[in-house]
């Protein structure tokens, strides 16, 4: 199977958006992110990123009804597709069986 | 709690420079992430995130969201609903051009529909057999004389030696019998005698009999379901009686299902072989060198897939007949039962053949005339295009694609192509007696057959594709802005194309008038050709039942009665004369069994009744005694075996077992389908029978034939009397040709219809596009024949071009098909030119209606409303 190409940042707002199960729009991906990883991050490269998963097909959109919250803005909710939780699990999977394959001694070395 | 607003001025750059699409969500999201910060961290450090994040969101940094807009769909419901309910407004509204377009294409399609039924017929011949495809015929060839009989010993002896042949089957040429059930008599002219296993190789089932035995017993008959009604009245008539020929009475075994019309085998009864063998010497002797019977060879399946090992069967069929010490040097070939319908060009073959030729030339021809009503409809609509051009601009102003457009416009040809096989199909419907009585042939449409369906489905696709394909390309072209400010013109790429379609669409109707003249001047050729005697006012009587054995009574009797003296008794009818031998030895002869000598044996009378011409020697006479081993030859058997008018008469000639001396030549007469060309002709003196033809004087035909009636019934009284006239014989040889000659008339009609229904839409749209051209010329002074003839010009010279294009398709077409004649007709140029009038005539006529209808319109009207 083809190895999926997803960028460091880009899997990590993969998985907010997995996380947020439904609920993930601009700024909660941002917020999840800063308060699991400390990493401040630009709104713009959230948003950048969130395009981009669209295009590649791993996240789909929709926009929300109305609210009256933000002035009636309606928000960019995202979800998960298939293919994107493929991708995630394949990520996964790879990254166990590399840590499987990795010498103990590696791992305490750099663990000191 | 009062929601903390960002900077104004960062606001406004957004909503400035953001992309404009994602503007709502993401500032909704940073206004949010704004109030966030403002809490958690104060106002200083949530100013400052904020327009970082804008500055994040802005151009060169953003990533632009693509265009995420849904055109509607061109199959959503709304839009579907919306293109039928304009294609249906266009054919209302339009109606003389919906009118033009859906007969055009109707009549197209009926023709092609009437076309592929013959078609389908003709190539389903023999298809039927459940092992048809292993079945073969054994046919021979001796030189260039083709025959599609053998000789009665082949069937078993090969089957015998040869293992890759599972079975044989003979089958006698077609016996005439008289049959007799009760009061009544008729002479039966499609029976045969068979071979016991005839049912189990071929699929002929039975309605009731066994198969197995029932063409075992040398006493039983089988006759079809026709037959027994005929007889008896129901076709419940196992083990009734049936008197043949007033001489031997046949028990019923079985009754066959009526032969399928797609079966080269046609018979009305069939008789075991074993009553045959009762009295034929070549059964009796299972002989190698008499070829009589027709015989069938089932293959293993190995073999009959492959060539080579057909050729190998070939070789080893060869060396088996030279084994039998026969030393006639003759080529063996194995026909596919499948093509012997339409692929047999044998002598002594069984009538009825169709002909490969024919089916190709029909196809082409049906394809042809499709392609000629699709003409029809791209023309008119692309001529109309600038009634529709207002709507393809909107349509695209509003939003639609070029793909859509395509999709209506096909669509729309597609409703016209579906709307026309509807009454393509009626049509059929109503010519199917018509062009049953033309092909003579029992087709029937039958809309239940699924393969049928599909493929009338699949014409009208084809057609609605094809037909709506220029349109469609060419509409949905339309720049949206010109066509609706008005400026549209009529491009002038367009106007080519149109012209090119209506130039092809008159090439075809040019080719096919041409096709049908040849075809009509070839026939009329053959039948007023001279056959070398004169053929008119030659009535025959075939010497049935006791005539044969009454001769001298019989002639007596003739000579009596002056209506009928003028008679001769030969031994067939010069039609379609099969016999021939090759065991021909002749003074000077280079080479033995060479060339096939057909003979005819004729009585004293022949050359004065048939009035056939004398070149030297004499005919036979009763003045000499010593005539039974005499021969007359025609002079191509002179030529054949090198002697001249000067010495042929007077050298000696064996033919078969008879050692005798020629002593005339006559003159080369026709004996059989002119498509043959003269073969050397052996005369002998006729000793036993055959048919009596009278010379009867013109006008006395009805008298001569209740003479001969009245001596038939006195000799012959247990036999109807039949009678021919040569000449109708002779015309029916030319059947096939004859038919294909008025199927060709009646299509090359229609297709010059359909043009003329184009030509008509297309006159019009012009008239009517010119209507201010015209009123200002008349104004001016111009005349209305000066009108017609400037808007018939712009055909004109069309037709012209298609002529050009035409006459040498023609040619080279009708040349082709008169190849497969021995005398053809010359093809004039006249033909053509005869053919291109016509259709100019017709094509003028046609556009005649509406510019002389323009021409005459008062200018006032035409002008006034500018």
């Amino acid at each position: 199977m083809r190895r999926t190409y997803l960028g460091e940042f880009e899997e990590l707002v993969l998985l907010m958006i997995a996380i947020l199960d439904g609920h993930a729009y601009g700024v909660t991906v941002s917020q999840e992110i800063e308060q699991h990883t400390g990493r401040v991050v630009t709104f713009g490269a959230v948003h950048n990123t969130l395009i981009r998963l669209e295009e590649k097909g791993f996240v789909t959109s929709q926009l929300g009804g109305a609210t009256t919250e933000r002035g009636g803005r309606r928000k960019r909710l995202f979800k998960v597709t298939t293919l994107g939780k493929s991708a995630l699990t394949d990520i996964q999977q790879l990254r166990n069986k590399l840590w499987t394959l990795m010498p103990d001694a590696t791992l305490k070395l750099n663990g000191l | 709690m009062n929601t903390p607003l960002p900077p104004r001025w960062a606001k406004v750059l957004l909503l400035w420079l953001h992309p404009e699409n994602t503007i709502e969500e993401v500032e909704g999201d940073l206004d949010e992430l704004y109030a966030y910060s403002y809490q958690r961290f104060g106002k200083r450090k949530a100013v400052l995130r904020y327009l970082l994040n804008v500055v994040s969101v802005l151009p060169p940094f953003v990533r632009r969201r693509k265009t995420q807009y849904k055109p509607s769909l061109s199959l959503s419901p709304d839009m579907l609903k919306n293109y039928f309910k304009i294609a249906w407004r266009n054919i209302v509204r339009q109606k003389a051009y919906s009118i033009l377009n859906i007969a055009g294409l109707s009549i197209g399609m009926a023709c092609s529909i009437l076309i592929l039924l013959w078609v389908q017929n003709e190539l389903s011949y023999d298809r039927f057999h459940d092992r048809a495809s292993q079945l073969f015929r054994l046919t021979c060839s001796a030189g260039d004389f083709k025959t599609a009989v053998s000789a009665a010993g082949m069937a078993g002896g090969l089957q015998a030696q040869l293992p890759q042949i599972k079975s044989g089957v003979r089958i006698s040429k077609l016996s005439p019998m008289l049959f007799e059930v009760g009061e009544k008599k008729v002479e039966e002219k499609r029976v045969f005698y068979a071979d016991s296993n005839f049912l189990e190789v071929f699929s002929f089932p039975l309605l009731s009999g066994n198969t197995a035995t029932a063409l075992k017993d040398p006493g039983a008959i089988l006759i079809t379901e026709e037959t027994a009604k005929k007889y008896y009245g129901t076709s419940d008539a196992v083990g009734k009686t049936i008197r043949i020929n007033n001489n031997d009475n046949f028990t019923i075994a079985g009754i066959l299902v009526n032969s399928p019309s797609n079966s080269h085998l046609q018979f009305d009864a069939i008789i075991p072989m074993k009553t045959m063998a009762k009295w034929n010497g070549d059964l009796q002797n299972d002989t190698w060198n008499n070829f009589n019977f027709y015989t069938y060879l089932e293959l293993d399946v190995k073999t009959a897939g492959s060539v080579p090992a057909q050729q190998k069967v070939l070789l080893q069929i060869a060396n088996v007949f030279k084994a039998r010490g026969q030393d006639i040097k003759l080529d063996f070939q194995l026909q596919p039962l499948t093509d012997i319908h339409l692929h047999s060009n044998l002598q002594i073959d069984l009538p009825g053949h169709g002909n490969i030729q024919y089916v190709n030339i029909f196809l082409i021809v049906a394809i042809f005339i499709l392609v000629v009503a699709c003409i029809n409809f791209m023309n008119l609509s692309t001529a109309r295009s600038e009634r529709r051009a207002k709507e393809v601009g909107l349509r695209k102003v509003v939003g639609a694609n070029r793909y859509q457009l395509v999709f209506q416009f096909l669509g729309e040809s597609l409703i016209f192509s579906f709307l026309s096989l509807v009454i393509a199909i009626g049509i059929v419907y109503l010519l199917l007696p018509v062009f049953k009585m033309l092909t003579e042939k029992t087709l029937a449409i039958n809309l239940l057959d699924g393969k049928l369906l599909l493929s009338l489905l699949g014409i009208a696709v084809l057609t609605g594709l094809l037909s709506g394909s220029y349109p469609a390309l060419f509409l949905s072209g339309f720049a949206p802005v010109k066509v609706l400010k008005s400026k549209m013109r009529v491009a002038g790429g367009n106007l080519l194309f149109r012209n090119a379609l209506v130039v092809t669409q008159f090439v075809v109707a040019i080719v096919l008038l041409v096709g049908t003249a040849v075809v009509y001047k070839q026939l009329d050729f053959i039948k007023e050709r001279n056959l070398g005697f004169d053929k008119s006012n030659l009535l025959y009587l075939p010497m049935t039942g006791e005539l044969g054995g009454k001769q001298q009574a019989l002639k007596a009797s003739l000579a009596q009665n002056p209506l009928t003296e003028n008679f001769t008794v030969i031994s067939g009818l010069p039609t379609n004369h099969e016999s021939g031998t090759i065991d021909v030895i002749w003074d000077g002869q280079t080479a033995k069994n060479q060339v096939v000598f057909p003979s005819f044996d004729v009585d004293e009378n022949f050359v004065k009744v048939f009035k056939s011409q004398l070149l030297a020697g004499r005919g036979f006479d009763k003045a000499f005694s010593g005539d039974s081993s005499s021969y007359m030859i025609n002079e191509k058997a002179m030529q054949v075996m090198g002697m001249n008018l000067e010495n042929a008469v007077g050298k000696s000639l064996t033919f078969g077992e008879t050692k005798g001396t020629i002593i005339g030549v006559v003159k080369d007469f026709h004996f059989k389908s002119l498509q043959y060309a003269m073969e050397p002709l052996v005369l002998r003196l006729n000793k036993w029978g055959g048919v009596v033809v009278v010379r009867t004087t013109a006008g006395s035909n009805e008298q001569a034939i209740k003479a001969l009636g009245r001596i038939n019934q006195q000799l012959n009284p247990a036999f109807p009397f039949t009678f021919g006239f040569l000449d109708k014989d002779l015309d029916n040889l030319y059947r096939s040709e004859q038919q294909m000659g008025s199927i060709f008339n009646l299509f090359a009609g229609l297709a010059i219809f359909i043009s003329c229904l184009g030509l008509y839409g297309l006159s019009a749209f012009m008239a009517e596009q010119r209507t201010k051209e015209i009123g200002v010329r008349k104004v001016l002074g111009a005349t209305v024949a000066g009108m017609v003839g400037l808007l018939a010009r712009d055909f004109l010279k069309l037709i012209l071009i298609a002529i050009v294009i035409a006459s040498p398709i023609a040619w080279y077409a009708m040349n082709k098909w008169l190849q497969g004649f021995a005398y053809q007709t010359t093809l004039e140029w006249w033909v053509i030119a005869l053919a291109a009038i016509l259709a100019t005539g017709i094509a003028l006529f046609t556009i005649s209606f509406q510019s002389i209808k323009a021409a005459l319109m008062n200018p006032v009207k035409s002008l006034r409303s500018e």
